[in-house]
């Protein structure tokens, strides 16, 4: 899709009356959809559910507003061991893993999202699948000329390998100084070792997904911290990244027609039309921390 | 398909054993229409024969030939085509008898752009929703920077629509651009445009003429739902040699055409002639040149341009004639370091007309049609390189009995063989080389077709015909089976891959596609017409961009994609009227109302954020669902004197219906236009002053708007809301262009003229699309975007010349 949108650039060249121009258009949002943001993990810190209501897209303010009183709960399919999340206002719904209570996640296992909110009732299943690490991040050196553009600095390049066997699906996330990379150039996902799903498996990640943990123009300087987690993720989840990814590259002349990213929770009840948003997965990943030397 | 073909056999014998038995007591008169200065052959021209034994009229095939059974006796016969002086001729004829008629072209100073055919015959022919342009009108239409251009004209006639500017192709009576069958002397292009659409890649200087069939397609047609647009190269001049051209603000033209062999009698047999002409035509853009002071210099040896070359030769010798012609044309993008882009349509076609004896016509044609692109990404090292095809080879005969006095029948056949090579690429960068791509696809698609122009009696006719076609796919290659999707819409998995061998019979369709065609005269300028048709597409187009780019990958049926199938209805009043003006009796009104109703089976759309680029599982991406279109035509056309042009209004819906699309509701095609209103007018002032101008209005066309966002894991998610796809429409299009051409006659040999043209004259900004950013300018902010391709006037000057 981003080969396509570069296209776009050649019209302006071949035709110099073009032109591009922002407008303001007022478009009816509509309800706005429930949107429940459950991406849990089996790492020991607290993991945080998510219930918000999507915002007009025109809305520059940038905060949805959450959705709080639910009753939010994960179950374990084959023990039927809850695991509740308290509500701590703002829509976040919260549980804090203990090792020493048992209070943890188990990779093999399937886990039942259950939400209550007012009249409705929302469900979901995940298998928390096996996971992999980081082996080592190695420093590039890179010359820059200042910003706008590259600062000199260093990329890191991750050396990791993938599980043997077919079925992965990763998506990498890099904390820098404890902060989330969230724009949506930095999503890095991979299915198996490879950056696509092309049947490349069991081997050490290839380059996109390697350096998809540094920022191309911004690089990292000495004295930084770095945390790369590799988080298994549903089959559902990495084509539901990359719908996603596709949407927020969508634009131009060539442009696809804007589509709604599927949700996989569904009310118990169908005869129920809220309209629903969002993805429930659960992940597993070591993290791994790198401090950036001289 | 053996039952098929004994029973197609059977047919045609019978209706030639039955002709002869009914040709005891008349004779046949038969013979080529002929342009008398260049002696090209007039297609389309009406021959008509009145006496006191009754009237005939037959019009010429698509290479000028006609036939005529008459008793014998004494007749006047009247000839008339498009652009040429009706000619008179008393005859008498006692045994069959062979006559070429010529006709002169409307003397220059008197010219008249003459649209159409001749006078009456829309009303008296069986053809309905067809229209004809030919070459010198194009030329007279305003166009984008003064050149005129055969799919732009094609874009003002009722029924006709696009996009919007910069889009590839045309869409006809609500179909795709994929829906057109766009032949070029008989072999198929695969894509139109140059320049992404701005351009068409006829060149005006070797077009005879073109015709669009939107409805009542003939039998002899098929392969494509929605229309035929048969564009007619010139054969050459056969009298003398001429050079013609022109330097235009974008590109120049060049032509030359002349005799290789003066008409002669054969030694032998002194009845009989020979001869033999070609045209060599060719254009090249210079954007490259001209944008060179302009870019910077990172880009300062790039390539931005296109050309194409058209040359056709042919050699007649008594009753064969033989054609050779073929086309090349690319476009060529090269931005150095950082991209190159490419893509053109090459054909070759042989062709064989042979005149078995007066009732018996037949034309042969084989030929190549290659198109092809080439797409280069090279960006700090990483380069990458992908090429596709799609290639075929095709033979086909058709033949025309003229059997009888109210049988005219038709018949022939069809082999094509296709390979699809959907895309070899090859990556290279610091990790290595990486070859991959995707498995050839091969195909054959047969077709035999038998039609029948009855003329029950003078006032009634009809068109009977059935084409029946075939498409295997074939291996070698990989099969794939796909499970369900596990919710309506989504994605479907691969279930398993196997291999298919060398020519074996992966997937197989047959589809009957019976064609039907009824005329009423209601008097001797008016008449009702019908027509029914069903067509079968195996070839599919696969985009699900606003604008259909150049590297949009055809796909033949498989297994996984099944053939596309449509259906239409029409209904036609057609009626010409004679002015009331003392100083031009002959200036008549065409006048024409059509409506029509067409559905269509296994449409081809997409899955929710599908993945169509060197995707090898592209068929699980896929949806298939059904359309519907329907609409009422208006057009009027004035044909002759000093003030000529036409008005088309078409009122019209193309709707789809996809499950897993739009909540499974019908909604409107991309390509949807509700009102459509083209004026086009042309004045003669003098014979040195031509005046055009022309406006167009359309509706907007129907886009999805994004209309509410949030974020999951920190990400943003534009949302489209529940009923979303086509959910808004683009503001109204319209647009008024004008141009005067100044013609100066230097000498019998030489003439020139200017050609000054204004685009977009009121400078309206209309928009191809509205878009969204979701970080326009790196600020992290949604923003909708207004594009416009023209978004200013354009005027443009250019410079013609004819030398002969």
């Amino acid at each position: 899709m981003e080969l396509i949108k570069r296209l776009r650039f050649l019209l302006p060249l071949l035709v110099f009356a073009s032109c591009e121009d922002v407008i303001q258009l007022s478009v009816d949002q509509g309800p706005p959809k429930l949107v429940v943001d459950a991406f849990v993990s089996n790492i020991i810190k607290p993991q945080t559910i998510r219930l918000t209501r999507s915002i007009n897209y025109f809305d520059s303010s940038g905060s949805e507003p959450g959705v709080e009183g639910a009753t939010v709960l994960l179950v374990d399919t084959s023990t039927f061991k809850i695991f509740p999340f308290t509500d701590q206002g703002q829509g976040q719904y919260v549980f804090n893993p203990n090792p020493a209570t048992g209070d943890t996640f188990t990779i093999g296992r399937s886990y039942t999202l259950l939400i209550a909110s007012g009249s409705d009732t929302f469900v979901s299943f995940s298998t928390l699948h096996r996971t992999t690490q980081v082996d080592s991040l190695m420093k590039i050196p890179v010359e820059g000329n200042g910003p706008p553009f590259i600062t000199t600095g260093c990329y890191l390049d991750m050396i990791a390998y993938d599980q043997p066997g077919p079925g992965d699906f990763w998506w990498v996330k890099t904390y820098r100084n404890d902060t989330f990379q969230n724009r949506i150039d930095q999503l890095n996902l991979a299915a198996d070792m490879g950056n696509t799903n092309n049947g490349l498996d069991g081997g050490m990640f290839i380059y996109p997904v390697r350096t998809g943990i540094s920022d191309r123009t911004r690089s990292f300087q000495a004295g930084e911290e770095v945390q790369v987690e590799i988080h298994s993720i549903s089959r559902e989840a990495y084509y539901w990244f990359l719908l996603i990814q596709n949407e927020n590259f969508n634009g131009g002349l060539f442009a696809t027609p804007p589509s709604n990213i599927p949700t996989n929770i569904v009310n118990i009840n169908p005869a129920k039309k809220t309209p629903l948003a969002g993805f429930f997965c659960m992940t597993a990943a070591k993290p791994f921390t790198y401090l950036v030397t001289e | 398909m053996t039952a098929y073909i004994r029973s197609f056999f059977f047919f045609a014998t019978f209706s030639l054993l039955a002709s002869s038995a009914w040709a005891q007591n008349t004779v046949m008169i038969s013979g080529y229409v002929r342009d008398s200065a260049s002696g090209e052959r007039l297609n389309q021209a009406q021959v008509f024969v009145s006496s006191d034994l009754g009237t005939a009229s037959v019009q010429t095939n698509n290479y000028g030939f006609y036939s005529l059974r008459l008793t014998a006796g004494s007749y006047n016969l009247t000839t008339s085509a498009s652009g040429h002086v009706t000619r008179k001729l008393a005859i008498k004829i006692s045994t069959d008898q062979s006559l070429n008629i010529e006709l002169a072209p409307q003397a220059e100073a008197m010219q008249e752009i003459y649209i159409g055919a001749s006078r009456n015959a829309n009303t008296r022919g069986l053809n309905m929703s067809t229209q004809t342009i030919n070459g010198q009108t194009i030329k007279k239409i305003p166009a984008l920077l003064g050149e005129a251009d055969v799919v732009r004209s094609i874009q003002m006639l009722p029924g006709v629509s696009t996009v919007g500017e910069g889009a590839t192709g045309f869409n006809v009576r609500g179909g795709g651009i994929d829906q057109n069958l766009i032949l070029m002397d008989e072999a198929p292009v695969f894509n139109s445009a140059h320049l992404f659409g701005f351009f068409s890649i006829f060149n005006p200087d070797a077009v005879k003429d073109v015709q669009l069939i939107k409805g009542g397609i003939p039998a002899a047609y098929g392969g494509r739902l929605s229309s035929t647009l048969d564009v007619i190269m010139r054969d050459g001049n056969e009298k003398e040699f001429k050079s013609s051209g022109g330097v235009g603000t974008i590109f120049s033209r060049f032509a030359v055409e002349g005799p290789l062999m003066k008409e002669h009698p054969l030694a032998k047999d002194s009845t009989k002639t020979e001869s033999a002409s070609f045209i060599v035509a060719g254009r090249r853009s210079y954007i490259d040149f001209l944008a060179k002071p302009f870019l910077p210099e990172s880009l300062s040896g790039s390539q931005f341009f296109f050309y194409d070359f058209t040359a056709k030769a042919n050699y007649t010798r008594g009753n064969d004639r033989f054609y050779l012609s073929t086309y090349l044309g690319d476009d060529v993008f090269n931005a150095v370091d950082a991209f190159g882009f490419k893509w053109g349509n090459s054909t070759a076609t042989a062709r064989w007309n042979h005149v078995f004896n007066p009732r018996l016509f037949s034309n042969t044609t084989y030929y190549y049609s290659r198109y092809r692109y080439n797409f280069i990404f090279d960006v700090g090292g990483n380069r990458f390189d992908w090429q596709s095809y799609i290639v075929n080879n095709s033979v086909k005969s058709d033949f025309r009995l003229y059997a009888n006095s109210k049988n005219e029948v038709s018949f022939g056949g069809q082999m094509t063989y296709y390979r699809f090579i959907p895309g070899e690429a090859e990556a290279n960068n610091i990790s290595g080389r990486t070859v991959f791509g995707l498995p050839d696809r091969f195909g054959l698609e047969n077709a035999l077709y038998l039609s029948d122009d009855i003329n029950a009696n003078g006032k009634f006719s009809v068109r009977a015909g059935l084409r029946v076609s075939q498409f295997l796919y074939l291996g070698p290659g990989k099969v794939y089976t796909y499970y369900p999707a596990w919710e309506v819409g989504q994605r479907r998995f691969v279930e398993s891959i196997t291999e298919s061998k060398k020519g074996e019979v992966v997937a197989q369709y047959i589809n009957p596609e019976p064609r039907l065609g009824l005329k009423y005269e209601l008097s001797k300028s008016s008449s009702l017409k019908a027509g029914y048709n069903r067509m079968a597409q195996y070839l599919h187009l696969i985009s699900n961009t606003a604008a259909s780019v150049p590297l949009d990958v055809w796909q033949p049926s498989t297994n996984n994609i099944k053939p596309q199938l449509a259906d239409q209805v029409t209904l036609g009043y057609f009626k010409n009227l004679v002015l009331p003006l003392k100083s031009k009796p002959d200036a008549a009104l065409e006048t024409s109302v059509e409506g029509f109703y067409k559905t269509l089976q296994n449409q081809v759309d997409y899955i929710d954020g599908a993945s169509l680029l060197l995707n090898e599982f592209l068929e699980g991406e896929l949806l298939t669902g059904i359309g519907r279109a329907y609409g009422l035509e208006a057009y009027v056309r004035k044909n002759s004197g000093a003030f000529t042009g036409w008005i088309s209004y078409t009122l019209s819906r193309s709707e789809r219906q996809v499950e897993g699309i739009n909540n499974g509701d019908w909604y409107p095609n991309r390509f949807d236009r509700k009102h459509n209103l083209n004026i086009i007018t042309q004045y003669r002032l003098n014979p040195e002053w031509d005046f055009a101008a022309n406006w167009a209005f359309s509706s907007g066309t129907p886009t999805t708007f994004y209309s509410g966002q949030y974020t999951v894991q920190g990400y943003l998610v534009p949302d489209a809301g529940s009923k979303s796809r086509n959910n808004v429409r683009n503001p109204n299009y319209h647009r008024l262009d004008l141009s005067a051409t100044w013609t100066r006659r230097k000498s019998d040999k030489w003439e020139r003229s200017w050609v000054f043209s204004v685009y977009n004259a009121y400078n309206r900004r209309n928009p191809f699309s509205i878009y969204f950013d979701t970080n326009y300018k790196d600020l992290g902010q949604n923003a909708a975007i207004r594009y416009s391709i023209i978004g200013s006037f354009v005027p443009a000057v250019s410079y013609n010349f004819t030398w002969n």
